[in-house]
Parts: structure tokens; sequence; C-alpha cells
């Protein structure tokens, strides 16, 4: 295996173990936010790095050709947001929920294997850009989907009177529903950006990954101004968060094998 | 790892709390803040007497002293002495108070346990921690202290703080209000939060003084009684208002606390869809503190409505007392295992007085 490989499986093992982590103390009821979760989030995050870097020399260009590259990419991205928005929006245990995501994601990939790129011409920067800040958008949208699901958990224990270890560590429910709009709203206007970048390529509109891209900017436009315009109730807008993601999630793998 | 301390068998202490004496006689044996800097000094002008520290809150009067006198015993004698004669103690009074009367070991773990919260009214709970830290720092800028006491309580914050840290013995809550204070941060941030009380009962006021110590922005009091409005309303630095008006002003508050006399429901689910379209599906939490209840049941199926009645939050409350409970026995070896650490343990020889030492 090589050098890169290796460091993405370790980069995996770390948030795998963050997530056992997490799960024996939520088990044993003495769950604290603490360092140890912090710590191993950042550690996972430099060894992605350093994947990335390596990948990126393996193959000559930013490595997000392939699905399992992207993957990599969109988990490497989720992270360095989660470490930019968590603390912004106190989003206290949100390392926890994001773990086992990047966990899969990174698995997927290593399952999937990183086979060399085909021989390229003359790197284009606007692409390498418009690709990059697409993925960045989608990791946004991740965020988003993960912020619906802590939603979710403290609703439901709210309603159901459920008081316990878990209910103390998640965000108020109300920070939680403003975090999901801006997440959508950021990812939204990162990919607006990725979208507009590519009008300076000359690429057909009909281009699969282009087209993937409108959809999904559709979507997502929409559930903002659901959201903006209070259609929703929160618990809807956290559900369509979560769902949402969905499509995302498989145009990856429309895209990568179209 | 650090040194053992030399001098735990000089080290007594001697104290009283809610366990071992009525409030009449504690409230009588209390030092009033201002004469504590003079009491440190007074017992440690006691003779054979070094260091001292003296710790009076509401649920507890304790001295920490180190001496060189013959033998811990004497040391507990003239701590209890010197009480009865600052206090003036009838001689009744005098037999009938009960103290406890501890050495080396013994002090250090009570002294242990008291600011790690294990032997307050309410299991873990951290105001003590702050009440010891400002009772040394009273003995220590009066220059009363002395080596030993100096370690002594260092060591002690340091356990307080492990044990608060490797363990959840302060989290939960045990109290309705602070249940609802919990509740309260979950559902919005606690500094915006607006808070409406409907009808003026003793629970209610708890549970709103709760939530404003807490940083809740504003209260709104509306009673049957105006007057009783306004004077609560004037206490709680909020605002008072008719009671046939609060439910116009329902959509502008974050959290209603109910407790009206009513027979019958008067907070009813048609109210409250009103109330959410007004609000933009803002989470609104319900505090039903009466009985009978006032908030119709069906409220809580309202999506972003959140009902507690006061049997709800009363079994989150006892939940959390037995959560803590639960968390005793880990907190316990924590610090047995820090007695150890800082050489309490140690198997004791007699020091120059012939009395033991660690």
């Amino acid at each position: 295996m090589p050098l890169s490989q290796q460091l993405l499986l370790a980069a995996t093992l770390t948030f795998v173990g963050a997530v056992v982590q997490a799960l024996q103390a939520l088990k044993s009821g003495a769950w604290k936010q603490g360092r140890t979760q912090l710590m191993l989030m950042a550690g996972g995050f430099v060894l992605q790095t350093a994947f990335i870097y390596l990948r990126g020399q393996e193959v000559g260009q930013c490595p997000m050709k392939s699905l399992p590259d992207i993957l990599v990419f969109i988990a490497w991205s989720i992270l360095l947001l989660y470490f930019l928005v968590g603390p912004a929006f106190r989003l206290s245990l949100l390392g926890v929920f994001t773990a086992p995501l990047l966990s899969i994601m990174q698995i997927m990939a290593l399952v999937g294997g990183f086979a060399p790129y085909p021989p390229k011409g003359k790197i284009n920067a606007l692409v390498e850009l418009h690709a990059a800040v697409a993925l960045i958008a989608y990791a946004a949208f991740a965020l988003a989907c993960i912020t619906g699901v802590m939603y979710l958990i403290q609703e439901r224990l709210l309603k159901k009177h459920q008081i316990g270890g878990l209910f103390y560590q998640l965000p108020p429910i109300q920070g939680l529903s403003n975090a999901i709009q801006r997440l959508v709203r950021l990812g939204l206007l990162l990919l607006s950006i990725a979208l507009g970048i590519s009008f300076a390529l000359q690429t057909s509109v009909s281009n699969p990954k282009l087209v993937f891209s409108w959809v999904v900017w559709g979507l997502y436009a929409v559930i903002s101004i659901l959201m903006w315009r209070h259609f929703t109730s929160p618990r809807k807008t956290a559900w369509l968060a979560v769902i949402g993601f969905i499509l995302p999630f498989i145009s990856l793998w429309i895209v990568t094998h179209a | 790892m650090p040194e053992p301390t030399d001098n735990h068998g000089g080290l007594v202490c001697v104290g009283l709390n809610y366990k071992t004496t009525p409030v009449e006689v504690r409230e009588r044996l209390a030092f009033p803040e201002a004469q504590v800097p003079q009491a440190v000094q007074q017992v440690r002008g006691l003779p054979g007497f070094e260091g001292s520290v003296v710790l009076s809150t509401c649920n507890r009067v304790e001295l920490y002293a180190t001496h060189a006198l013959p033998s811990g015993d004497h040391g507990h004698a003239a701590l209890r002495d010197y009480l009865v004669e600052h206090f003036q103690l009838q001689p009744e009074h005098a037999e009938a108070l009960v103290l406890y009367n501890l050495d080396s070991a013994e002090a250090a773990r009570h002294l242990f346990r008291v600011v790690s919260g294990l032997d307050s009214m309410v299991l873990g709970e951290t105001e003590i921690f702050g009440q010891v830290k400002a009772a040394y720092k009273t003995a220590l800028d009066t220059g009363a202290t002395g080596k030993t006491l100096n370690k002594l309580f260092q060591q002690a914050f340091t356990v307080g703080k492990k044990v608060r840290n490797e363990t959840t013995i302060q989290r939960g809550s045990t109290s309705v209000g602070s249940v609802a204070v919990d509740l309260a941060e979950k559902v919005h941030d606690l500094k915006e939060c607006r808070v409406m009380l409907v009808g003026a009962g003793e629970m209610s006021r708890t549970c709103a003084q709760s939530l404003l110590s807490r940083g809740a922005k504003s209260i709104i009091v509306s009673n049957r009684s105006y007057d009783k409005a306004v004077e609560l309303a004037t206490e709680m630095k909020g605002t008072a208002m008719k009671f046939d008006e609060w439910e116009h002003a329902l959509h502008e508050v974050d959290v209603i606390i109910s407790s009206t006399s009513a027979p019958h429901f008067v907070i009813k689910p048609e109210q409250i869809e009103q109330t959410m379209r007004k609000r933009r599906w803002e989470p609104l939490l319900l505090i039903d503190i009466a009985v009978p209840r006032d908030v119709d049941p069906a409220v809580n199926e309202i999506e972003g409505v959140y009902l507690y009645d006061i049997d709800a939050l009363q079994t989150i409350a006892d939940e959390g007392r037995r959560e803590r409970e639960r968390q005793l026995a880990a907190c316990e070896r924590i610090i047995e295992e820090q007695l150890e650490k800082f050489g309490f343990l140690h198997s004791p020889v007699p020091n120059q007085h012939g009395f033991l030492t660690s």
C-alpha cells in the first residue's frame, strides 16, 4: 500500500476511534465534550491533508477526478468547515456526528481504490478551482445534513421528555435550526460561485457534471427559499437538509461514472 | 509525583453542617463575612496553633487549623472552646453542640469532599467550590494559612476540579427550578429568552428567578390580582400585565410558566397554533406548574412547542439526583486516589509530639 493510502487509512482509523470513544462515553453516561475528540479530529485532518498532498503528487493534479478521490476531498472539506463553522455556531458535539460520516466516506474511498489518472495536458486553474469550490459546497451541504440529524435528535428528546446525557451535550434547537439555514446558504453561495466559474470554461452545457450541479443548486435554492420565507417548520427544514443531501451524494456516482 | 506533606498530623478540622445541626443553631454560629478575617486571626492566635482557615456558609461552619499541640484531641477541644466563647453560647447550648472533629487524613478527605460538592445539600453543586476558595483567600490575605494549609487547600482545589472534570457529578438538574433553566437553555439562547409568568405562585416565582439568574432577557408577569403581578414584576425587574391581556402577548415570549388556580385549561391548542404562526415557528417552551393543569396536553403535539407539566419536571429532577448519586462512587474513588497521591494515606508514624503523622 503506498504511503498516501497508509496515511488515509490512519486518518480513517482516527475517525473510527473518535466514534468509538464518543459512543462508549455516551453509553456510560459520562460523555463530556473534551480535548480527546478535538485532538482525534485534528489528527485525522492532518493525516487527510497529507494524503491529499501526496495523492496530488502521484497524479500530477488536484486529486478530484475519481469517486474515491472526490469522497476524500469532500471529507477533508467537511472537517475544514467543521473547524471553521463549529465554534462559530457553538455546535458542540458536531464532531461526534461528523466522525461517522467521515469514516464511512473514507472507507468507501479505500475500498474503491485509487487508480492512476490518465495523463493530462496543461492544467487549467479555473477548472481546478471550479471543482474544488463545488466540492466544498457539497461539504457544507453535508454539514447541514449532520446538523439536521442533531436537530431531529434534540427535538425528539425535548418532545419525549428524555432528558439525559446526550440532551445536555446537544446545542439548543434554535441554534441548530439557525446553523442549518446558514450552512445551506453557505453551500448555495459556494455552489453558485463554482457554477459561475463554469461559465468561463469552454464546457458543454449538457455536460452531465454541470447538469447535476445545476439540479443540486436548484434543490438547495428551493430549500433555502422555504427556510428564508418560513414556509416550513424547523423540523421539516431539518428533514429537508438531511434528505436533500442524498441528491448531491448520489450525483457524485453518476457524474464520476458518466 | 509530589512530595507528601510532612505535617498532616497537626492538621485538624472542627465543624458543623446541615446534617449535624439544625438551622436555628447554625445561624447562631455563622461568622458574618466581615468578621471572618478577624476569626481567622483569633484561631491562629490560640495557644499552640499555627494556621487557620474559617469556612462559614449557610450550610456549614468549619475551622481548619494546624497546631503543635500534643494531640489532635487538644486541637479539637481548643477549637470547640473557641466557638463556644466566640458565640457566647449558654452552657446548655454548648453542651448540646454537635461538632465533627477530624484529624489529618480525615480532615483532608472531608475538605476534598466539601470542595467537590459531595458534602453539599444538593449533591455535586458547584457554589461551594467558590465559597471554599473565598474562605482560603481571606485566610491567605491575613497571613494566617502557613505552608501546610496552603498546600492542603491547593490540593483540594485540584481535587475539586478533577472530580468535576472526570465525572458528571454536576450534570443534570436536581430541582424543578434548575430543570426549567436546563430546558430553556436547550430550546433558546437564554440571553435572548423572554419569559412570561401566567399566575404568580411560589413555584413559578422560583422558576422565573432561576431563569433570570442565569441570564434570561426579560420577564412579563400576569396575574388575576394585578397588584400581585406588579409586586412580583417589580421584584424581578420585569413588566406587569393585566390578566385579560396575556393571551395577546403569547407570541412575544419564548418561555411561558403557568401556575394559575383555574379549574380548567387556560392555554389551549388553538391559541398556541395561532401563536406559533405569529412566531414564524420560533420554538416555544411551556412549563405548566399548576395543579389542576393549566395547559392542554394536546399542545405538546404542535410542532416547535415543548410542554412540561409538574410531574415531568419532578421526574427529571429525581432522575438528576439519582444520576448524581450514581456518580458518587467514582468521585469518592478519585478523592481516595488523590489522598494517596498527596501522601495522606501513608503508614502513620509518631512525630516529636508523640502523635501520628503520615
